[in-house]
């Protein structure tokens, strides 16, 4: 799978690095300074190098956690994201990530220690009021863990902080480690949704929406709360039945108790982000959907997005309480 | 396109004669040579940086390159323990003047294995586990300027080592070595036709905008607007005869115009 490892020597003997790279003996290694002589480098096709990425590990220095955007809380009035990871071994094609950087590769982060240490300083400055961590903007969280340890070393500092929450998000069905052991309350495993034939279409090599389910259902049958993403909505002309399918499929079957949270929202990017997935995948469907410029934006119209937002509301309110519902009314 | 850079007559010849290459008479300030069908190409650019950042830029100016096409540096370098004649992709390249590093992108099984590089500005034999040149650096700060990073490699051919120093290279042995390793570098240039393939599909022109653009006038910002429409005319209406529509519009903006809200009134299908 990783057939080139590139490692910053400030780190290549922290024994997270030579456990990653004892795992991939045939890889070709490649030391470097930092990070950003590869993954920044400009005349570098994202779309080319997603055929074959390689694995960076290297060291986070600063902005470890960052404060969220107010309109992505989920119940809490302290929100930060933290991403050990930069980039996804899925390839949405509405993924914003494309835009956001030069390179495919996946940069791994590996000084966990500095990011708890970040989250303890977060948690002191907000007393015991609760703060929500959110993991998965940059990458999926759990898509890796097998390689990366992820949930084994940031869960039990949240279990130790249960003023803490941490959200999970991913559409991975990589969830062996979290059923490994017993559940935590403070932790979230949101997992994303498309209708099955949009997914088909634009979730390449990520799981298909069953096999998610199974992951959701496994894992409540294990006691772990999980949460619903339903976040970027899609537009198509059958969009009513295409999404009132895919929320019989899962109301039909997940347990309602354990739904930490449900948010949606529609479809967006900023417009830098669009212009440029727009050249790399030129004839790509999604680039030619019903779409609007709106205050350096792109998106669906108003009246396209809040249709949207107003069909899957009243489905999704029908299943679950409204302090549980987090829709984002962003607009375009 | 594909073009070699080699900065050698002993180490462009074997390639010549293997891609049926004729010289460009009409340029003379450094030897190019071209393919019949101009498919391929290769520059002799001498020794050392300054020369082969001028002959790259040289070449580019004289052959119009674009994003899609393959720069590869093929030549003879030298290396600590690495036997004669082995050849190597580089994957990491430093400039011993200044410790500049670039990062060759191997996104494909590539044909060889791959290692480090140092550019050196003077010949040495003070070998490390490192491959030896004096032209890689300036090849490819210079290529990746004017082409696509993925698209863009060096590969060598050790000629020397600590127990063969460069005292023994001469220009046939060189010769030798180089048609020793043809292959691999059919190999590596069948491994990039395909990325190359693929830029090129995302760079050209939609079907009939050349037409459009000599039908009607159209500013530049409306040029990229045309093109963007065309590509949405052939997913959301490929069955519909796009030349038709317009056929009577008097203007570039009023073509605009009819393709936009024509577009606009079909019906979105995301999937098949």
């Amino acid at each position: 799978m990783i057939s080139t490892i590139y490692i910053e020597e400030e780190i290549a003997n922290h024994p997270r690095t030579l456990a990653i790279l004892k795992r991939f003996p045939d890889a070709t290694k490649i030391s470097c300074q930092r990070y950003g002589e590869i993954f920044n480098r400009k005349s570098q096709n994202f779309r080319l190098q997603k055929k074959q990425p390689a694995l960076i590990l290297a060291k986070k220095h600063k902005g470890l956690a960052l404060p969220t955007p107010k309109q992505y809380a989920i119940g809490a009035e302290y929100n930060y994201y933290f991403s050990h990871m930069l980039n996804c071994l899925y390839d949405c094609r509405y993924c914003f990530l494309q835009g956001m950087f030069q390179s495919a590769h996946y940069i791994l982060f590996v000084n966990y220690e500095d990011f708890t240490e970040e989250m303890t300083s977060i948690l002191n400055q907000h007393n015991n009021e609760p703060v929500h961590f959110f993991s998965g903007y940059d990458c999926d969280s759990l898509a890796l863990d097998p390689v990366t340890g992820f949930t084994s070393a940031f869960l039990p500092f949240f279990e130790s902080n249960p003023q803490a929450l941490l959200e999970l998000r991913t559409k991975s069905t990589q969830i062996r480690s979290l059923l490994k052991r017993e559940p935590i309350k403070n932790c979230v495993i949101a997992f994303s949704f498309t209708p099955d034939k949009i997914a088909r279409t634009l979730e390449h090599k990520a799981p298909d929406i069953n096999k998610r389910l199974q992951s959701i259902l496994d894992l409540q049958e294990a006691g772990w709360q999980i949460g619903l993403r339903f976040d970027p909505l899609i537009y198509t002309k059958d969009f009513a039945i295409e999404y009132s399918e895919l929320f019989k499929k899962i109301f039909s079957k997940i347990n309602p108790q354990l739904t930490h949270s449900i948010s949606l929202g529609a479809f967006r990017l900023p417009k830098d982000y669009f212009r440029k997935l727009e050249k790399l995948y030129p004839d790509d469907i999604l680039f030619s959907s019903p779409l609007a410029e709106e205050d350096n934006n792109i998106g669906y119209p108003s009246e396209i997005r809040n249709d949207m937002l107003e069909f899957c509301t009243n489905i999704i309110t029908q299943h679950i309480p409204a302090e549980k519902f987090f829709p984002c009314h962003e607009t375009v | 396109m594909i073009h070699l850079f080699c900065a050698l007559p002993c180490e462009a010849e074997p390639l010549i004669q293997h891609f049926k290459l004729s010289a460009i008479k009409e340029f003379d300030l450094f030897r190019i040579y071209q393919s019949k069908d101009k498919e391929i190409s290769l520059t002799t650019t001498g020794i050392g940086k300054l020369n082969t950042a001028a002959a790259v830029c040289f070449q580019h100016a004289c052959l119009k390159t674009s994003a899609s096409d393959i720069w590869l540096n093929i030549g003879v370098a030298g290396h600590a323990n690495l036997a004669l004649g082995e050849a190597r992709l580089v994957n990491k390249i430093t400039d011993e003047h200044d410790n500049a590093t670039w990062y060759p992108q191997i996104i494909f099984n590539s044909p060889c294995k791959s290692t480090h590089l140092i550019t050196l500005d003077k010949p040495s034999t003070d070998y490390q586990d490192a491959l030896y040149d004096m032209e890689a650096s300036a090849f490819y700060q210079m290529a990746i300027r004017l082409g696509t990073a993925e698209l863009i490699h060096c590969l060598k051919i050790i000629s020397d080592n600590t127990a063969q120093n460069t005292a023994t290279v001469n220009a046939d042995k060189v010769k030798k070595m180089i048609s020793a390793q043809v292959q691999t570098i059919e190999k590596l240039i069948d491994c990039l036709k395909p990325l190359s393939a693929e830029i090129h599909s995302i760079t050209c022109k939609p079907a009939h905008y050349q037409h459009f653009i000599e039908e009607w006038h159209f500013t530049k910002s409306e040029s990229i607007q045309l093109s963007r429409l065309l590509r949405q005319w052939a997913l959301r209406l490929p069955d519909e005869d796009v030349m038709q529509l317009v056929t009577n519009n008097k203007s570039g903006k009023a073509v605009l115009k009819t393709l936009r809200s024509t577009i606009n009134n079909s019906e979105f299908i995301i999937h098949d």
